[in-house]
């Protein structure tokens, strides 16, 4: 779809604001009520869904140009979706998310690209990462030694932070050993890995996305396997959804669902008690935009004179149908680990600020957005931030101010 | 028009770089299209004018340094908060748009039931505050999003929960004011040096000069802080809900009933509410989802207490036997909460309410008696926080015909010939969504509060992307509805008033325009007062776009 397409949608926004705020009936103080980083950080309603619906507009008919602050207005939005649940409270036929990105796809059409955001893309074509600074090269030693399957049945897929960060590496083998250990037909691409590029579709790089997910699923379907197994959150949105949307046909897991499943199977059973106190932070792109791909094609039409719906019936990712359960049972299921609630979760989490790679492009907001997630776990009193996805912790360690644990290392450490 | 680089130094000296701009996508995101709401704003293709800049001032101090240099430019200025209607957008080209957002301070006094509230505190997050002290705020109509300051220093803020609560115009106590001049004036106890406990009275009220007839529509200054009265709340510190979107269920506490009551005619259902109001049995009141239209209201609700259902499914639904069954029930309805502050107290109101249904021949329908439906009634009615489903049909509606009044207008005659001009033009052409003929909605308490009086509209639903759509029911509202209403004596209707707001360009009325719309008022001329008002208070007319007034020389030359 281009910015052109999505002109009924911008115009049937009915400016109600609730992509400003979590869903109300959820809603139990004023300091966390409101969802969405952006505009909570820029102020102006132009950094909300609806203010991105109304600049759309203008520029989709034509009555208006991109400003370097329009520019950066743009991509200054983390991707985390917290604006789509929201509305679609209400709503059943806008498509916030979908159009902020086209937003952002529409000003790098027209050259208005970050210079953080060509710093990533150099490395994504040269060096296959959007980790600037990494080297190919260097992107298998974190699994230096692990004896894959020979015949793997489930494939390993760590990403680029797990591959790269050296605080993270051991997570990722130390969870591969898990699952080996376990019994799982574990195997893992090795140098014929590349980022999953999720990352780059969602600062609105979708031709460089659409090229790199075809040479993944092409790598993917080669390996054999039926399944793949990631601890990363973007990797998993990445598989899930995007790749179904182009044709990956495997199961797609995040560690905390497998680990889940053997925990229900019995296969898996923490003996070691953790005297914790923790509260668990929904990673974006696992909790609401973790729900499975429906694939649909189709176009409106008008019922009963006005009313909008789609033909054929259209599915609706309103964040549901995320994984938000398993992780919670894993951290219930370790004997002292206590589990005490921030105000936004689920699917009305507020983000970490690492998404659409604001980490790299806007560092002063991202950490302001990881201070306020810090916040917020401080005021439940736990002791620390849990959460399952790579990004999510190095961007709350770098915002410092709480302890931050990788569900898996907490798991890991409970056997 | 660009502000001049000085003038626009002068007011990021005031309120700090971040926090104004003029880049022009920024603008674009303060205007409104004039249909936003109401086709009446103006037709499809208009849109409200771009401001010179966006302010947003952080404190009471910042707002009068803006407004004092506006005063020095002759800038005009508008105030806004929550945004969700055109009447909230500047008006003339000569303007800078103030948004209110980063004053979001509030204090409770849960002793005398007060809360101190700056703009951008929200329905939603003053009740989740008060619920804290075992109290809670009225949310008017237009749902929990829009700011509590906005609808009660402006406006009439009424809404279900106004039979208990009252409506916001009543609630509204103290005000901090900046005047149009810059000038700071403090009301109620508050303007005597006292605390913020009580407002104005009896005699003249500053509050009413600021509000102009219209309400807020018709500002004066900017209102910086107001005290709203606060009310009982006999449940939970906090009402947890279960479920993932869009369907959250509260748990009832045990003092609480939520039901529909429906009733077999609009005549026994006129007396029935009269008798309920008059009896004081409600906490909330509202005849609410038959918004969406008698023939699909059935429908809808299955659809918005289902997770996986969607508007694709409204025709199959209409054609199923139960929904159907169940349509027929809820035809002639209303929606309402009992609260029981002690357990004889909801007894009482109980036996009240089935005895009053005796009488009327009315009954609690089966489908809301059902744990998950009554939970969703509670949720839905106690915050108002699914309102965007207003617009869930088409992306946009009005309100029309003149039932503002009392609810014994509501009578069958009244009732019937109204739906069936309706049903008929959704049969003879297809711009509004044809879902029936009766889509009246009002609260219970309507705008007087405390029960009684009902303010009620029937809604249109229009597509805001479709121009035709929206231009054709703007006629259907001139040529049909509003003589229709006029001609029995109902008064104005919703559409009326936004169309006396602005023009249909989106700019204000000039002022020999107010005078030809309003020198013939027979009687004592509220727009000749207004003029004399706006004088005195306003007298640069930097921010009185709406403030309707009727130059007295133009009365004197008739
Ligand atoms: C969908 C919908 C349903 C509605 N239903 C009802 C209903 O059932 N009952 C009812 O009473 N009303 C109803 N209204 C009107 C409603 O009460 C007002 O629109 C609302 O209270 C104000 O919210 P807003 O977001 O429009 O406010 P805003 O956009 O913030 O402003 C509304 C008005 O107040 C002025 N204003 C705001 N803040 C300030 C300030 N700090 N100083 C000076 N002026 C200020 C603005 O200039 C504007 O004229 C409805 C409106 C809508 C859009
Ligand atoms: S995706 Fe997140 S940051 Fe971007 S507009 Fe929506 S809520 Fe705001
Ligand atoms: S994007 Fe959705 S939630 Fe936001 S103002 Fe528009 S309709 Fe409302």
């Amino acid at each position: 779809m281009a910015l052109k397409d999505f002109i009924p949608m911008q115009e049937r926004c009915s400016n109600c604001s609730f992509c400003k705020w979590i869903p109300f009936d959820k809603v139990k103080s004023v300091r966390f009520a409101e969802n969405c980083p952006a505009v909570v950080h820029g102020g102006f309603n132009t950094y909300a869904a609806r203010g991105r619906f109304q600049m759309g507009l203008a520029i989709a008919k034509g009555e208006l140009d991109y400003t370097d602050e329009m520019a950066r207005i743009t991509h200054e939005c983390l991707d985390c979706g917290a604006c789509d649940v929201a509305c679609k409270v209400c709503r059943y036929n806008l498509e916030p998310l979908d159009h902020n990105r086209e937003l952002k796809h529409d000003a790098l059409l027209k050259g208005h690209i970050l210079p953080a955001q060509l710093k990533m893309l150099d490395a994504f074509n040269e060096e296959k990462t959007l980790v600037v600074g990494a080297k190919k090269a260097d992107r298998t030693k974190w699994a230096e030694g692990i004896e894959w399957a020979k015949k793997p049945e489930v494939l390993f897929f760590p990403g680029c932070k797990y591959s790269y960060d050296k605080k993270l590496q051991k997570t990722a083998r130390n969870a591969a050993q898990l699952l080996l250990k376990a019994g799982v037909k574990l195997g893992y691409l090795g140098d014929a890995e590349m980022c999953c590029a999720g990352r780059l579709y969602q600062m609105g790089f979708f031709e460089q996305f659409d090229k790199r997910a075809g040479a993944n699923i092409k790598a993917i379907e080669n390996s054999g396997v039926k399944t793949i197994v990631t601890p990363c959150s973007d990797c998993y949105h990445a598989f899930k959804r995007l790749y179904a949307a182009k044709g990956l046909k495997v199961e797609v897991l995040h560690v905390v669902e497998y680990l889940d499943r053997m925990l229900k199977e019995g296969t898996l059973k923490f003996t070691k008690a953790i005297d914790l106190t923790v509260t668990y932070h929904d990673p974006c792109h696992l909790g609401r935009q973790g729900e499975p791909y429906e694939a649909w094609e189709g176009h409106e039409k008008k019922i009963l004179n006005q009313v909008h719906t789609w033909e054929p019936r259209r599915p609706r990712y309103n964040g549901s149908k995320g994984i938000y359960e398993e992780p919670r049972n894993i951290l219930r299921a370790i004997p002292g680990v206590k589990l005490v609630e921030m105000e936004r979760i689920k699917e009305y989490s507020w983000c970490c600020g690492a998404g659409s790679g604001c980490s790299v492009t806007d560092k002063e907001f991202s950490e302001w957005t990881a201070k306020e997630r810090i916040e917020e776990a401080n005021s439940t009193g736990a002791e620390a931030l849990v959460t399952a996805c790579p990004w999510c912790k190095d961007n709350f360690e770098k915002a410092g101010g709480i302890k931050v644990v990788d569900i898996i290392d907490l798991a890991l450490k409970a056997l | 028009m660009a502000l001049s680089k000085e003038i626009y130094a002068a007011f990021e000296a005031v309120v700090g770089k971040n926090n104004i701009s003029q880049d022009p996508g920024v603008l674009q995101t303060y205007r409104c299209k004039a249909s936003q709401s109401s086709a009446h704003y103006g037709p499809y293709n208009h849109i409200t004018p771009m401001p010179q800049a966006v302010i947003l001032p952080g404190s009471t101090k910042e707002v009068q340094g803006v407004v004092r240099l506006c005063n020095k430019y002759k800038i005009e200025f508008k105030a806004s908060t929550t945004f969700w209607s055109a009447h909230g957008y500047i008006s003339s080209d000569n303007a800078v748009q103030l948004d209110m957002r980063r004053m979001k301070n509030f204090t409770i006094d849960p002793k005398n039931m007060v809360a101190q509230i700056e703009p951008y505190v929200i329905g939603a997050t003053l009740q989740a505050e008060a619920m804290k002290y075992g109290l809670t705020c009225n949310i008017p109509g237009v749902g929990c999003s829009s700011s509590t300051l906005a609808s009660t220093s402006g406006w009439t803020g009424g809404g279900p929960i106004s039979v208990f609560a009252g409506v916001n115009y009543e609630n509204f106590l103290c005000a901090e004011w900046v005047l149009p001049t810059g000038d700071i004036v403090y009301s109620g106890t508050a303007g005597a040096g006292g605390d913020w406990s009580c407002g104005e009275g009896p005699g003249p009220s500053l509050r009413a000069c600021f509000k102009g007839s219209t309400g807020q529509t018709g500002d004066f200054g900017v209102c910086t802080r107001i005290s709203v009265k606060l009310s009982p709340w006999p449940g939970p510190k906090y009402l947890p809900s279960t479920g993932y979107a869009p369907v959250y269920l509260a748990d009832l506490p045990e003092n609480f009933r939520a039901y529909c009551i429906c009733f077999p005619n609009w005549d026994s259902w006129a007396k029935a509410v009269m008798k309920i109001n008059d009896n004081y049995i409600l906490y909330i009141g509202h005849r609410q989802f038959s918004m969406f239209g008698n023939k699909v209201k059935g429908a809808m609700l299955k659809i918005i207490t289902d997770q996986d259902l969607q508007l694709c499914d409204l025709p199959a639904l209409m054609e199923d036997p139960e929904t159907d069954k169940f349509n027929k029930s809820i035809a002639i309805e209303a929606y309402i909460v009992l609260a029981g502050f002690t357990p004889d107290d909801l007894a009482w109101k109980e036996a009240a309410l089935d005895e009053i249904l005796k009488e009327f021949g009315g009954w609690k329908d089966e489908w809301f008696l059902e744990k998950d439906h009554e939970n969703y009634l509670l949720t839905y009615l106690i915050r108002l926080g699914h309102k965007n489903l207003n617009y869930v049909l088409c992306g946009s509606y009005e309100g029309h015909y003149g039932l503002c009044g009392h609810n014994q207008v509501v009578s069958a005659s009244v009732m019937e010939e109204a739906s069936a001009i309706r049903e008929k033009a959704q049969q003879e052409g297809t711009y509004m969504a044809a879902t029936g003929g009766d889509s009246m909605m009002g609260s219970l308490a309507g705008v007087g509060g405390g029960g009684g009086p009902m303010g009620c509209e029937f809604f249109m639903c229009f597509d805001a992307h479709d121009p035709k759509s929206v231009d054709e029911c703007r006629d259907f509202i001139d040529n049909v509805s509003r003589p229709w209403s006029l001609g029995k004596g109902f008064g104005m209707e919703m559409c009326n008033i936004t169309s006396k707001m602005r023009r249909p360009d989106a700019y204000s009325y000039t002022q020999e325009e107010q005078n030809a719309m309003y020198k013939d008022i027979p009687g004592a001329n509220p727009f000749v007062y207004q003029w004399y008002m706006r004088e005195a208070f306003n007298p640069n007319h930097l921010c009185s776009s709406y403030y309707q007034t009727c130059d007295p020389k133009a009365v004197e030359k008739k």
